[in-house]
């Protein structure tokens, strides 16, 4: 008699089993990273004690992980609505950095003295409204002539980059201070800038959160997010039911590019104070596809991920005075989402191990049909 | 029971093979004999068994009981592999093969051990030999995604040649042809059966069978129900063989003719609609459906009938003629526009297009009503009240086996239909269209839904009923149309029809006046 696993697929874990393998998947990856930072001749206890310390532990710490977290919320919950749908947006990238030159734009142009939260609301807006027409600019060649969405949105990216840089390297835009002597932005107005909350945190976070609750709670509880959800699950079920199927595709990535716009916008507003592509351009986009998968596109669950990943980012420096490579938090990253990708065979299936050979079910499942 | 028709020997032989799925036998005691270099018919509904049949024999599955035999000796196909060892090749309808591999290196995929270390010239000559002996014109050369559908089925037949099949069983070869198309293909088959090759022919095209096979066999509710010599029998008997006349007459005296003459809920004038590659799928078609009334449309599938369903759907674009439903033209609406409103529709494609199979019972009992109060209200959505309407319509509709939060494509064919009905009939609507609303559904499941149909036409609607199962159209139609090369080319009220004038118009035959 030799043992045998066998696997089923099942629909809904039990919700131990959603606690215990994601925990499992971040102990894995913590293990398996412990075994490399060893191999590499460093203390691993004390390269995860230096992670937490740097991170998580105390007030400070806590406020650098939650600046950073702030867009990778955003970026992620872009990521998140459109590849539930089904659609592949890896243009958060370009959709943030528009977001960012528009926001900066209106910063400049609105007059400085009209109050704070008008200022913010307009700019947040601005960069929203940025990031949707350009997620646009792929949404409607995507839902008329069917071209596919990585192509464009990535390459849209590119664009953007080029657009940025051009703005403050390559030319006198309205975007450069005309004073510095190296090419740089100009500072925005104090009444454009995110008030903080604490050390260098800024209130970015709070419309972050509320934007990944609003958006959860839309696609529970509307009619518009149940529409979304169906057009997601089966496009022709939708158009039977009378849905409009190619207006939910690109209202979807319109606000997965907002998202990604209101993400430069508040990075500009809250942290870089001016249209800097170098910092702009840090691949917040691409990490938030990052956040999205570990979040298993949940919109609620793309909040503790995305503080998790920006804890590990922002620890990188402290590991560096230890003598630590910084590269490691790019070890962890991935490990983590190799792992949790790993885990979601065992959300998906089930996996019993029996002492004899199971039955297998023959056929096709049971129905004859020709 | 058996006529030989051509002395030819006996190659292959199933002897009272049953394969049954979760209790239901799909082949039962099934008696087969193939000759060397015969073109053997093998003709059936539905769900009549012939595709388990196939199946077996090309090794996809194993047999509950019974056995073959192939040239005087029992054998046993483990996999697909096996039977193509003993010279069994299947050309399923759906092809298999790798469309950016040329056609010689799919000759090739999947072979193992020394049969792969041929070079690529060698298997490029081999298959312009073959396809010349054979009558099968492909390029070796040639790309699969360069092809047309005619020749990526010769490339299957190829391929099987090419690995020494000696019998070919072909899984309804014509169903994705072009008529000359269709015509080159049994010229190649009467080539390889000359060369003694031997054919399995499968179809429900009564027409194809009478004119390429030398023998047929006919099977109903997975029995062997007859194999008669071709040139002895013609399509109306084939007919009754195929539908079963035994039970003809007491399903016409179920039939309770309702005609409350009241309004015309659907008239449908000219119809011309296209197919997925542009072709005319529906090529003038003309009925009406009066409230109170069942009009059944029988017909072999692929005559046009999905995109008709379709277009009275306002899902498909219509080429030509006009649609009114409930008194209002529809023909360029879309489904959109809310013009399908009087509309209860029960599509053939249960899970993915009748229900989203991803999402629970509750949002599928929705998917149309979501917008409405008390479903919804200023754009939210009223979640206790969805649920009370959800168990409220589980209850009346007696649908089983939903677990809230689950999505319903765990559930079972009979109870995914019921919730399709559930939430189709308690909608407002003129008319009911159904298209194949039983099929693969057991009989307590099949009696449930005929119930809902007949109940729905007795309530005063209209019911335009789409069925590949003749004896269901004549059980609930008060009239009976038939549905052949888009266009409707017989109408019968139960009491003129003619099951066997209605086979041989299915079939595609012309008949007289």
């Amino acid at each position: 008699m030799s043992k045998r696993a066998s696997i089923s697929p099942r629909a809904r874990p039990p919700w131990t089993v959603r606690v215990v393998v994601p925990t499992a998947s971040l102990i894995a990856a913590a293990v398996v990273g412990g075994l490399v930072i060893s191999m590499s001749g460093n203390d691993a206890f004390e390269a995860y004690r230096t992670i937490l310390d740097s991170s998580f532990n105390g007030v400070r710490p806590l406020t650098r992980t939650m600046t950073l977290a702030t867009p990778l919320i955003l970026t992620g919950l872009a990521a998140a609505i459109a590849f539930r749908m089904k659609v592949w947006n890896i243009g958060g990238e370009g959709q943030l950095y528009m977001g960012a030159v528009v926001a900066s734009g209106l910063a400049l142009a609105i007059p400085s003295d009209i109050p704070k939260p008008l200022m913010i609301a307009a700019i947040v807006l601005g960069g929203a409204a940025a990031g949707a027409v350009w997620a646009g600019l792929a949404a409607i060649p995507k839902a008329y002539f069917n071209a596919d969405e990585v192509i464009t949105t990535l390459m849209l990216n590119f664009v953007a980059l080029s657009f940025m840089n051009y703005l403050i390297f390559g030319s006198t835009s309205f975007w450069k201070d005309p004073k510095s002597s190296f090419p740089q932005g100009l500072r925005i107005p104090e009444s454009a800038t995110m008030p903080r909350m604490s050390y260098r945190l800024h209130y970015g976070i709070i419309i972050a959160v509320v934007a990944a609750v609003l958006l959860w709670w839309v696609l529970r509880r509307t009619t518009y997010g149940f529409e979304v959800r169906a057009v997601s699950d089966s496009k022709e079920a939708s158009r039977y039911a009378g849905m409009r199927v190619n207006s939910k595709l690109i209202s979807v990535l319109a606000i997965s590019g907002a998202l990604a716009g209101i993400a430069g916008a508040i990075e500009v507003s809250g942290v870089v104070k001016r249209l800097d592509p170098t910092v702009l351009a840090s691949e917040l986009g691409f990490t938030g596809i990052v956040v999205a998968a570990v979040a298993r596109f949940n919109c609620l669950g793309v909040i503790p991920v995305a503080v998790l990943l920006a804890g590990l980012v922002v620890s990188g420096s402290s590991l560096q005075r230890l003598g630590i490579p910084p590269e490691i938090v790019f070890l962890l990253q991935g490990l983590i989402f190799l792992f949790v990708a790993a885990g979601e065979f065992f959300l998906a299936n089930k996996v019993t191990i029996a002492s004899t050979v199971p039955v297998q079910p023959a056929g096709n499942g049971g129905l004859a049909n020709e | 029971m058996e006529t030989t028709t051509k002395a030819g020997q006996e190659i292959l032989q199933v002897r009272e093979l049953t394969k049954s799925f979760y209790g239901v036998a799909a082949n039962d005691n099934v008696e087969f004999s193939l000759h060397r270099g015969e073109v053997h018919g093998l003709l059936g509904e539905n769900g009549a068994g012939k595709s388990t049949l196939c199946s077996v024999l090309a090794g996809l599955y194993r047999p509950d009981s019974g056995e073959v035999w192939i040239n005087g000796r029992p054998v046993q196909f483990r996999s697909p592999l096996d039977a193509s060892e003993q010279g069994i090749g299947m050309v399923y309808q759906h092809f298999r093969l790798v469309s950016s591999f040329t056609v010689a290196e799919n000759m090739v995929l999947g072979l193992k051990g020394r049969d792969r270390t041929v070079s690529l010239g060698q298997v490029e000559g081999k298959v312009r030999e073959l396809a010349s002996r054979y009558g099968l014109d492909v390029e070796p050369t040639a790309h699969v995604w360069q092809l047309s559908v005619g020749e990526q089925q010769r490339v299957e037949i190829l391929r099987q040649l090419f690995r020494g099949a000696q019998i070919l069983i072909l899984d309804e070869p014509t169903a994705v042809l072009a008529p000359q198309e269709a015509d080159r293909l049994f010229d190649a088959v009467r080539q390889m059966a000359d060369q003694d090759h031997s054919v399995i022919l499968v179809s429900h095209k009564m027409e194809e069978i009478l004119s390429n096979t030398d023998r047929v066999t006919v099977l109903r509710g997975g029995r062997n129900v007859g194999t008669l010599g071709t040139s002895e029998t013609n399509a109306a008997e084939l007919a009754k063989m195929m539908v079963g006349s035994e039970h003809l007459p007491e399903a016409i005296q179920q039939v309770v003719g309702q005609f409350a003459d009241k309004g015309l809920v659907l008239s449908v004038r000219e119809l011309e609609v296209e197919g997925d590659r542009g072709t005319p799928a529906v090529d003038g078609a003309s009925l009406d459906v009066v409230a109170g009334q069942i009009v059944g449309v029988a017909g072999v599938a692929g005559n046009g009938q999905r995109e008709f369903q379709q277009a009275i759907a306002g899902q498909r674009q219509v080429a030509g003629g006009s649609i009114m439903l409930g008194g209002r033209d529809v023909t360029r609406l879309g489904s959109a526009s809310g013009s399908r409103s009087g509309l209860a529709y029960v599509p053939e494609d249960r899970l993915g297009t009748g229900l989203a199979s991803g999402m629970t019972l509750e949002e599928n009992l929705i998917l149309k009503g979501y917008k409405e109060l008390p479903y919804s209200r200023y754009g939210m959505l009223r979640p206790r009240l969805i649920a009370a309407r959800a168990e409220q319509l589980v209850e009346d509709f007696d649908i089983r086996g939903s677990r809230s939060g689950l999505p319903v494509s765990l559930m079972s064919g009979g109870n995914l239909q019921k919730a399709i009905l559930a939430r189709e009939l308690t909608r407002p609507h003129d008319l009911l269209l159904a298209a194949s609303p039983t099929r693969g559904l057991d009989i307590a499941a099949t009696a449930a839904v005929r119930r809902h149909i007949r109940a729905d036409a007795e309530n005063g609607g209209a019911v335009l009923l789409f069925s590949e199962d003749l004896s269901e159209i004549i059980e609930l139609s008060d009239r009976i149309l038939v549905m052949s090369r888009g266009r409707i080319v017989g109408s019968y009220t139960p009491e003129t029809l003619d099951i066997g004038e209605l086979g041989l118009l299915m079939s595609g035959a012309k008949v007289h006046g």
